[in-house]
C-alpha cells in the first residue's frame, strides 16, 4: 500500500525569539525565508559546488549513510531535505518496484533539481513532496527508513522535526542524519577553518555567483550542534537507540538512530 | 568501522536466506567480548539486524563470553556446558540467548555469493584481507563451513587472537 499524503495546515504561530542564520541572530520566523533564499540561489550548480568544495567526498559520505540504512526491497523511504536526489536515487535501487520512496524538501528550486536529475538518470517511480521537516504530512508509523542529508542545520526547530521524524517511523525504523560536526583534530581543524572561511566562500563566488551563500554555509556549520549533542537530542525525541559514525575524521557526522 | 562490517555481514546473510531471524523479532542483545573491543547491541527488528554501541540502552538479555568461549560455541559446543562451566555470562532471557547461539550455529552460506555482492563496495575494501584468507581455506579445507567460521571469527575477535585456532597449513 503506498504512502498517503496528508494535507496539513501549519501552524501560523509567531514565536517572539530568535535563532541564529550562520553567525547572525535573526527573529525564529525569519529563518525559514533567508534558508530558502540561500538554497534558491545555489539550486542549480548544488551539485558541481558539492563536487568542487568536497573534493568529491560528499559521493563517498553518501554511500556509506546508503549501506548503513539496511534498506531493503519493499521498504518505504522518506528522504528530507533531499535537494538533488543523490540519496532517493540509490534508495529507489534498494527498495524496487515493491518499495516506495519519497524525496522531499522545503525549497521548490531544490526539488525541481531532484525531479530533473532523477529523470535524466531514468529514476522513475519516485515520489516529490514539497515539506517542512516540522510538520510531516504523513501518518505515524509509515516509514522504515527517514534520512536527512546536509539539511538538520537548516531547520529552525530540530527537536520538533526530530519528534515529528521519530513519529512517522515505524518501529524498528531507522533514522539517518548526514550532517556536518566537529572534527577532534586540533590540525584539522585549522585546515578546515581556514578552508571553510576563506576558500569556500571566494569558491562560492566564483562558480555559483554566491559567495554569501557559502559564507552562510561555514557559518551554520559551527552553529551546528556537536555529535554528542546531536545524539542526545535523537534519544530526547524518543528513539531508543542512537549512535553516531564519524567520517572525515569528523567534519562529517552520520547518526542513527532506531526507533523502539 | 568494526560494527558497520558486522552488521553488514549479519544483513547479508538475511538478505540471502543463510539465517532467519524472526525468532529472535524485536529482541534486543548484548554481546560482550571480554579483553577485546567488542560490545554491541544486536537490534533485531523487521527482519533485519542493527548492531549499535549504544550500551546504554537496556536489552533483553546480555551475553558476556571471552573470545575463545566464542570460538567454542561456533565449533557447537553446548550452550548448557558454558554456561555449567562458568564461561559464559547470561543475564536476562535464556531462551533468547539460545536462539542467537542456535541461529550462529545453524548458519550455512555461500561465500561467493557473499563477496560478490560487495564488489565495488566501500565494505569491500575493509574485508579485502579477510575475505582472501577465508576464500583460500574454504578452497583447500575439507570443511568449507568450518573453514567460513573461522573466517568470521577472525572478523568478528581479531586476526592474532583466532590464528591461535586455524590450521596453519592452510
Amino acid at each position: 500500500m503506498s504512502v498517503t499524503i496528508l494535507e496539513t495546515t501549519l501552524p501560523n504561530k509567531s514565536m517572539d525569539n530568535t535563532t541564529h542564520f550562520g553567525f547572525k541572530d535573526v527573529p525564529t520566523d525569519d529563518k525559514q525565508g533567508l534558508v530558502k533564499g540561500v538554497f534558491d540561489s545555489v539550486a542549480s550548480k548544488y551539485d558541481l559546488m558539492n563536487d568542487v568544495l568536497s573534493f568529491g567526498a560528499h559521493r563517498l559520505w553518501k554511500r556509506y549513510t546508503i549501506a548503513s540504512s539496511n534498506v531493503k526491497e519493499g521498504d518505504k523511504v522518506l528522504d528530507i531535505a533531499g535537494g538533488t536526489g543523490d540519496l532517493a536515487i540509490e534508495f529507489r535501487k534498494k527498495v524496487g518496484e515493491s518499495g516506495q520512496v519519497i524525496l522531499s524538501d522545503i525549497n521548490a528550486a531544490m526539488l525541481g533539481e531532484g525531479r530533473k536529475n532523477l529523470i535524466n538518470q531514468g529514476i522513475f517511480g519516485v515520489n516529490y513532496v514539497q515539506l517542512n521537516a516540522q510538520y510531516l504530512p504523513f501518518e505515524s508509523n509509515t516509514f522504515d527508513c527517514v534520512s536527512i542529508a546536509f539539511g538538520l542545520r537548516n531547520v529552525t526547530d530540530k527537536d520538533q522535526a526530530l519528534s515529528e521524524m521519530h513519529r512517522i517511523l515505524k518501529p524498528g525504523g531507522c533514522l539517518l542524519i548526514l550532517e556536518f560536526s566537529k572534527t577532534d583534530s586540533e590540525l584539522l581543524k585549522k585546515f578546515y577553518d581556514f578552508y571553510s572561511f576563506n576558500v569556500m566562500p571566494k569558491l562560492g563566488g566564483l562558480i555559483a555567483n554566491d559567495e554569501d551563500s557559502y559564507q552562510y554555509l561555514a557559518e551554520s556549520i559551527r552553529k551546528h550542534p556537536d555529535q554528542e549533542t546531536l545524539k542526545d537530542m535523537v534519544l530526547e525525541a524518543g528513539f531508543g537507540f542512537c549512535e553516531y559514525h564519524n567520517l572525515s575524521g569528523g567534519i562529517v557526522a552520520l547518526h542513527k538512530g532506531i526507533k523502539t | 568501522m568494526q560494527h558497520f562490517i558486522l552488521e553488514q555481514a549479519l544483513n547479508l546473510l538475511i538478505k540471502n536466506g543463510s539465517i532467519d531471524i524472526k525468532p529472535l523479532e524485536s529482541k534486543v542483545i548484548r554481546f560482550t567480548l571480554v579483553d577485546q573491543l567488542l560490545d554491541v547491541n544486536f537490534i533485531c527488528t523487521n527482519n533485519r539486524i542493527f548492531v549499535n554501541s549504544d550500551t546504554s540502552a537496556s536489552s533483553d538479555v546480555e551475553i558476556k563470553l571471552k573470545p575463545i568461549v566464542f570460538f567454542a560455541l561456533f565449533k557447537g559446543e553446548d550452550l548448557t556446558d558454558l554456561l555449567r562451566q562458568d564461561k559464559i555470562h547470561i543475564h536476562g532471557d535464556v531462551k533468547t540467548a539460545q536462539l542467537l547461539v542456535d541461529l550462529l550455529s545453524a548458519t550455512e552460506l555461500d561465500l561467493e555469493e557473499l563477496l560478490s555482492q560487495y564488489t565495488g563496495d566501500i565494505v569491500a575494501h575493509e574485508m579485502s584481507k579477510t575475505a582472501k584468507k577465508i576464500q583460500q581455506a574454504v578452497k583447500q579445507s575439507s570443511s568449507p563451513l568450518e573453514a567460513i567460521k573461522d573466517g568470521l571469527s577472525e572478523l568478528l575477535i581479531q586476526p592474532q587472537v583466532s590464528k591461535k585456532y586455524t590450521n596453519p597449513n592452510l
